[in-house]
């Protein structure tokens, strides 16, 4: 695998060090002390690196469908994650040392009557139709996986790994055999609800509060046919209450595709410590998520909001600007932003909710899910081709390979073998 | 669960996608033909903190106060010169005025949206649409807009950026 990310990194360290050693005027040996301790972040770098191409390597959410359905947007071109906001495309997945990921449809909740409901099945079936048509045009790189051992075997062929999943069960409504039918489109998880409300589950989020104080009697019906069929139940955006409900009426354990611990960073996506050990005996895994909001709190900025502020003392009534007034004031704004940026959550923030997470609910219950094109993105995992810093970090603070192995995709897999295990033998 | 109407059409619930702040920097277009009514229907739901910012430069100002009992005179005049250069919708090649028929304000906080909606009828049957959608883009480079488009029974979805401001379709 290759990570040019990585490897300037691993370079950029060493010349670091060593100049911080000499001056121009001085021996251009560096100094035995700096040299051990560049060569120590370089031997942890080629250690870091060599495990994250060992590993199977699986994201658990990416919302790329989204950017799948953009007229033009090609998959198979490297795209420039700061000019174009795209966080994922195949090259970068290669660069990364991504093996697998879940693709997953999201269609915005809208209007719960018949005809909702028939468009949200339709904009769904549309992007998964999308993945489905990148995969077979880079099918030299990438191949549909419907199985856990599926990443497996065309990691083997030298292919990465495309599951499709749906962010939002809204696209079900309310007839049971759209997800029999989702299920033969490839899908192999489903979000039960997002950010509002839906005929399923309430929402962490929906600022009506909870509708049906957790799963629907629908919601539950849904539940037991993704058993039957083997599709994973994913609680991520759900209310803490339809998690708790999921873990009672899901026969297989659930899965949070991209959520944190809420006692490191308070918020109502984030999952408690309580619900953390309920995941763990349910035997079900919690995937780590790279969105700054739910990785630390916001530091203040108060350099650009200084400088913003005195801008605007000095501003023309908005109302009274002419276009071309308006047009200088938004440059005037951007080049404040771009002198003073919101600075992102770092690696560290992402380790720190591992190790947390894997404090509470063990090693074996802790997975990635970046969500990239979904407002995943940090300051060293900005996009998919940096996702190897987040093994460097975990063999900084001293994970196992068996560690990163399970984080890296190994428990999500090992759920999803529990969950075909479940609809197996599942008896009406 | 609340549910919202525009105009006739099923509006969208843009939703925080990612929680506060909204990460995701998004909006929502939806647009319905039928081919009976020959009428598009076009719903346009965006954060309201966008709007602030790209109307008076402060996402927190209550300078506009959209679709509250005392909104601003400015309020309506302004966005509709800000979507006159960022927002379009041409039907058969010809372009489609953009007017405020309804709004309707949504969800709380930093989450709190804006839905405006308008109807138009055509005075011949649908056979292309082009749709250009690049609303805040001027303030963030990552600004993605999603336009889900159904005429009749058949509906399908596109996303608009900065890189693509503009589709036409072909019925």
């Amino acid at each position: 695998m290759t990570n040019q990310f990585i490897l300037r990194s691993a370079l950029i360290a060493i010349i670091s060090a060593w100049l911080t050693g000499c001056s121009s005027e001085e021996a251009v040996e560096p100094p035995a002390a700096v040299e051990t301790e560049a060569d120590a972040e370089a031997a942890l770098i080629e250690r870091a690196m060599a495990i994250h191409d060992r590993v199977l390597t699986l994201d658990s959410h990416a919302d790329t469908p989204l950017r799948m359905i953009e007229p033009g947007f090609d998959m198979a071109e490297r795209h420039d994650p700061r000019e174009t906001g795209s966080k994922f495309d195949y090259p970068r997945m290669i660069e990364g040392g991504l093996d697998s990921v879940f693709f997953s449809a999201f269609v915005a909740q809208g209007i719960r009557d018949d005809e909702g409901n028939t468009r949200a099945r339709d904009l769904a079936i549309q992007m998964l139709d999308a993945v489905v048509a990148s995969a077979d045009a880079n099918a030299d790189q990438v191949g549909i996986a419907l199985n856990p051992e599926d990443a497996y075997a065309l990691e083997q062929a030298g292919k990465r790994a495309v599951y499709l999943s749906i962010e939002n069960g809204y696209p079900i409504g309310g007839d049971i055999a759209n997800v029999e039918m989702f299920f033969d489109k490839g899908v192999r998880y489903i979000t039960l609800v997002h950010s509002t409300n839906n005929d399923l589950a309430d929402s962490s989020t929906d600022s009506n509060g909870p509708e049906h104080n957790g799963v629907s009697e629908f919601g539950a019906e849904v539940i037991r046919e993704m058993n039957r069929l083997g599709i994973m139940v994913d609680v991520s955006h759900a209310s803490d209450d339809v998690f708790f409900d999921a873990l009672e009426l899901s026969k297989a354990p659930i899965i949070a595709t991209h959520s944190n611990a809420r006692a490191v960073t308070r918020h109502q996506r984030n999952m408690t410590d309580e619900m953390l050990k309920l995941l763990a005996e349910n035997g079900g895994v919690i995937q780590l998520t790279m969105l700054s909001s739910y990785l630390r709190d916001a530091p203040p900025n108060p350099e650009r909001e200084a400088a913003i502020t005195a801008l605007q003392a000095d501003m023309k009534p908005a109302t009274e600007m002419t276009p071309e007034e308006r047009s200088a004031m938004r440059d005037q704004i951007n080049a404040i932003r771009r002198q003073y940026p919101d600075p992102l959550a770092t690696v560290v923030d992402v380790v720190d909710h591992i190790d947390h997470m894997v404090s509470v609910a063990g090693i074996d219950h802790i997975g990635i899910g970046c969500d990239f094109d979904g407002g995943g993105g940090i300051d060293g995992v900005f996009d998919v081709s940096e996702v190897a810093n987040i093994t460097i970090e975990l063999v900084r603070r001293g994970y196992t390979e068996e560690d990163i192995r399970k984080i890296w995709g190994g428990n999500l897999l090992r759920v999803f073998k529990d969950v075909q295990a479940v609809a197996a033998n599942w008896e009406a | 669960m609340r549910t919202l109407r525009l105009a006739g059409v099923a509006a969208l619930l843009l939703v925080p996608v990612l929680g506060s702040a909204h990460p995701l920097r998004l909006s929502l277009c939806q647009i319905e033909y039928s081919s009976q009514a020959a009428t598009l229907t076009v719903s346009l739901r965006l954060f309201l903190t966008d709007v602030n910012e790209a109307l008076v430069f402060d996402p927190y100002s209550r300078a506009l106060r959209f679709a509250e009992a005392d909104e601003s005179e400015n309020a309506e005049p302004l966005l509709l010169a800000y979507l006159g250069e960022f927002f379009s919708l041409e039907a058969n090649g010809e372009p489609v005025p953009v007017s405020i028929q309804s709004k309707v304000l949504g969800g709380a906080g930093e989450d709190t949206t804006l839905s405006i909606g308008f109807s138009y009828r055509l005075t011949a049957p649908l056979r292309s649409m082009t749709i250009k959608n690049v609303v805040f883009t001027d303030l963030f480079f990552d600004q993605t807009n999603i336009v889900y488009v159904h005429v009749d029974d058949a509906s399908r979805s596109m996303m608009l950026s900065k890189s693509t401001p503009s589709h036409t379709l072909e019925f």
